[in-house]
């Protein structure tokens, strides 16, 4: 829903309540025991988005993914019938690690150490001398993790047998995500950086509004109006662990001359493709995604964790629409250089937040309605940490 | 003898800012920018802005794997435009600021790249 008017009224606080009104323990922020418990207990048990299937276009197809937090690497394919295979990206002999390149083509992937060579569906296909081993080939093949695919976004799973399939973890949101940019980019741009600080300050500074206009008083005027200065959502949505809001609409937006220009550009191209114009919905997609809806700066951003206080951010900006028109890079290169601007100006107070956190000075972080959806997360991070913990405490498998 | 010009016929004005702004690469342009002084970004956005839809405009005309050396220069010229436009029309004077946060941005993907 889009609410175009001036007499706008943000989200009541009594209709927000119902996530919590209680101020949020500081300690998960920055303590490295939490930071462990969430790596077992949330990014070892949840589909976790790592790249597009773009970037597979064809059978022989390959990429590979460091998940530093887990210190895993997974090398992801695409095998001669066209599917994606996942595997860990690690030599079945001796565990050296089986692929350097990032990204590439080819059929076979052999092991530098002892030459150990795998297919594309991660069957050892020949190994030197293997009469001398103990074991059979077919017991050899590459560890396989489970992958899957949403709205053209590849995920995968670091339990080898998740408790649901990604159509379930994702739900509903499934059918809204499919009629994003991101379901039939054929390419993208891609920016990086690491903040010294922990995953959920940094998730969280892109789910609230409350610091535009003093984190971004010139990138971010747009964003706020007279009736709306702090450019608070029209719409908040609660989806299981997943959440959304919707862009207010500012009717009246502060758009300089040539902002206007470019951004004409960006909305000309974005109609030849035929994307949605009117869609203003951002995805906050557990526990580490977020897609924007809007055509014209198509973002998504993962935060991945390193650790309990360094943590990097991979936004990319998705494209369709085949040809290489002046006007379309041009739109491409200002869109993406106007999402990065935001972003880097956010990345000192972040860095900031963790610092006054880690001093241990405060036992609370409070939050306001319209910080709302960072309390949800925070909600559904420790009520999976507490389930761990539990499970630990009792001795029993973990079934989150 | 005659100078063979660095750009199409018609963007003669721009040919003083190729050498600092002809750029191929998003990451380098990025780097441009967060390398260049107030009055290089507002000479360059001065003289390009009102040319740069001219500019598209002709180059639209054909897929950039048919550019000329010039055209390919003029195409190059508006990419490092989009980003010294923000640097000068939306951060003014708090690019310095900005630009000490962007230096830790790394551009690994571009579409706009050919």
């Amino acid at each position: 829903m889009t609410i175009q008017t001036d007499t706008f009224q943000p989200v009541a606080k009594e209709d927000l309540a119902f996530v919590g009104t209680e101020p949020v323990p500081a300690l998960p922020y920055y303590d490295p025991h939490y930071f462990d418990l969430e790596v077992e207990a949330i990014f070892r048990k949840s589909w976790l988005q790592v790249a597009h299937v773009c970037e597979l276009p064809e059978a022989g197809s390959f990429i590979v993914r460091e998940l530093e937090f887990a210190h895993v690497s997974i090398l992801i394919t695409r095998n001669r019938n066209g599917d994606l295979r996942a595997f860990h990206n690690v030599c079945t002999h001796r565990g050296t690690q089986l692929v350097q390149e990032r990204a590439g083509k080819r059929a076979l992937f052999s092991c530098p150490y002892h030459k150990w060579t795998f297919s594309g569906d991660g069957e050892l296909m020949s190994a030197p001398d293997f009469e001398r081993f103990y074991i059979d080939k077919s017991d050899c093949n590459l560890v396989e993790l489970p992958v899957d695919t949403c709205a053209g976004m590849i995920f995968v799973h670091l339990d080898p047998e998740p408790q649901m399939g990604l159509a379930e973890f994702i739900g509903p949101l499934a059918e809204r995500l499919n009629t994003l940019t991101v379901a039939r980019a054929t390419s993208f741009s891609e920016y990086t950086y690491e903040v010294a600080a922990n995953w959920k300050l940094t998730y969280d500074n892109f789910q609230e509004n409350y610091h535009l206009r003093f984190i971004h008083p010139r990138s971010g005027e747009a964003a706020g109006g007279e009736s709306n200065p702090f450019g608070y959502p029209s719409h908040y949505g609660f989806h299981g662990p997943h959440r959304t809001q919707t862009i207010w609409s500012n009717p009246d937006p502060a758009v300089k001359p040539f902002q206007l220009f470019a951004f004409a550009e960006g909305v000309k191209v974005s109609i030849k493709d035929g994307l949605d114009m009117s869609n203003r919905d951002y995805f906050g997609i557990f526990p580490n995604l977020f897609l924007l809806g809007n055509a014209v700066t198509p973002f998504s951003q993962c935060i991945y964790p390193i650790s309990v206080d360094r943590t990097r951010s991979v936004i990319r900006l998705y494209w369709v629409g085949d040809d290489d028109k002046a006007s379309r890079r041009f739109a491409q290169e200002y869109a993406m250089a106007t999402a990065l601007d935001i972003h880097s100006e956010d990345r000192a107070v972040i860095e900031a937040g963790h610092r006054g956190l880690r001093s241990g000075a405060l036992r609370h972080i409070q939050f306001q309605s319209q910080e709302v959806l960072c309390r949800h997360l925070f909600n559904e991070v420790d009520a999976r940490v507490q389930r761990y913990r539990a499970a630990q405490r009792e001795g029993k498998q973990h079934e989150c | 003898m005659s100078v063979e010009s660095q750009l199409p016929a018609g963007f003669e004005s721009l040919e003083r800012f190729v050498p600092q702004w002809c750029i191929g690469r998003s990451c380098d342009r990025l780097q441009a920018r967060l390398n260049s002084t107030a009055r290089e970004r507002a000479d360059f956005f001065a003289a390009a802005k009102d040319i740069a839809p001219a500019a598209l405009e002709m180059l639209d005309r054909k897929p950039s794997s048919d550019y000329t050396v010039q055209e390919t220069r003029l195409m190059n010229l508006c990419l490092a435009l989009a980003h010294i436009a923000l640097a000068v029309e939306i951060q003014g004077p708090d690019e310095d600021h900005h630009a000490a946060s962007a230096k830790y941005i790394a551009i690994t993907r571009s579409a706009a790249d050919r």
